[in-house]
């Protein structure tokens, strides 16, 4: 009786592995979103002291992330409105403000992805928090991200202000 | 001189106090307490800690507080009820006041807020405003939130129509 007991534990522990192997080596787009959005974030932060070269290092692959012609429209309670159209913009502005800002903190929270029908798009929601170190200013705002996928990359097409409070 | 009877009574009782006379009553009442806490901070009370300036002086910074979720379970959000409006979840919630109801008009003038061209009294205003903002109509499933501290410039405070559905329940303290 121990021996089938021990023997299907075990096509358990096999079929577990499987579907995580599975998983791992054939993501499925939400997964690949989620990651591609985690390293916008993460390029999107801008550390004390980064060196001239990362500094530039980071803003190109931060452009990557986004497609050829990406449009960006933000719009922030006394921030003012953040208009960006195309690469060239895109790139001009990344440069811009890790020249003006010495630190910059940048979380995405509570991050919905939905892919549509043809996995080809995903609308992605979520609250974009910015802070600066020891400054108390802090900008939080919902936004929608547009995701298209280019190859076996999914990259951000269209950022956009969702105004909770109309 | 033997102090062995005196040590085990004081071991005796440092078990009683701390596990009880009945181990197993005190883990079922252990097990009972965690339950009840999970459920209640989990689908009854959302812990929240104030950052920001706009609800002073009735909130101040870093104070902690609790969203009651189930404050709108038996009636819709009322007039002077302040709540929390969630952006894509709950991770990071708007704190505002509900100045104005479905279907009303609002409007600003001379910084006191006007309901369907009538003066609401507002007690718990402690800073001074002059806003002015022409008569806008509220949604049939929308709020009009605003927060307590309008001494700022209209457009650094953040304020407007929330939907029902972004309402998460009411600041409980």
């Amino acid at each position: 009786m121990r021996r089938w007991v021990w023997g299907i534990a075990l096509a358990v522990i096999i079929l577990g592995a499987g579907i995580w192997g599975y998983r791992v080596m054939f993501p499925g787009p939400e997964r690949v979103i989620r990651e591609r959005l985690a390293l916008v974030e993460k390029l999107a932060n801008i550390a004390p002291n980064e060196a001239p070269l990362a500094k530039l290092a980071n803003a190109q692959q931060l452009a990557a992330c986004f497609t050829d012609n990406p449009q960006i429209l933000i719009e922030g309670t006394g921030h003012g409105r953040v208009v960006i159209n195309g690469q060239r913009d895109l790139q001009d502005a990344v440069r811009a403000a890790r020249s003006q800002l010495t630190q910059l903190k940048v979380e995405f929270l509570d991050v919905n992805v939905a892919v549509a029908a043809d996995k080809q798009t995903a609308l992605v929601n979520l609250t974009g928090k910015a802070t600066v170190p020891g400054d108390s200013d802090l900008m939080v705002q919902e936004l929608n991200f547009q995701m298209r996928k280019e190859g076996r990359a999914w990259l951000v097409s269209r950022v956009e202000t969702v105004k909770t409070l109309r | 001189m033997d102090n062995s009877g005196g040590r085990g009574e004081i071991t005796d009782w440092l078990t009683a106090a701390i596990i009880g006379r009945n181990p197993r009553r005190t883990l079922i009442r252990i097990g009972v307490l965690v339950v009840v806490s999970l459920l209640i901070f989990k689908f009854l009370l959302l812990p929240i800690r104030v950052e920001g300036v706009s609800m002073l002086p009735t909130y101040k910074e870093n104070r902690v507080n609790f969203v009651n979720r189930a404050a709108y379970l038996f009636h819709p959000p009322r007039r002077g009820d302040v709540v929390a409006i969630r952006l894509a979840g709950e991770h990071i919630m708007y704190m505002k006041r509900i100045v104005g109801l479905p279907g009303e008009t609002i409007a600003f003038h001379e910084g006191k807020v006007f309901i369907n061209g009538q003066p609401l009294e507002e007690d718990y205003l402690r800073l001074p405003t002059n806003w002015e903002h022409p008569p806008e109509r509220i949604g049939a499933d929308e709020y009009f939130v605003v927060g307590d501290n309008r001494s700022m410039d209209w457009e650094d405070h953040l304020k407007g129509r929330a939907q029902r559905e972004k309402i998460v329940g009411k600041i409980l303290l």
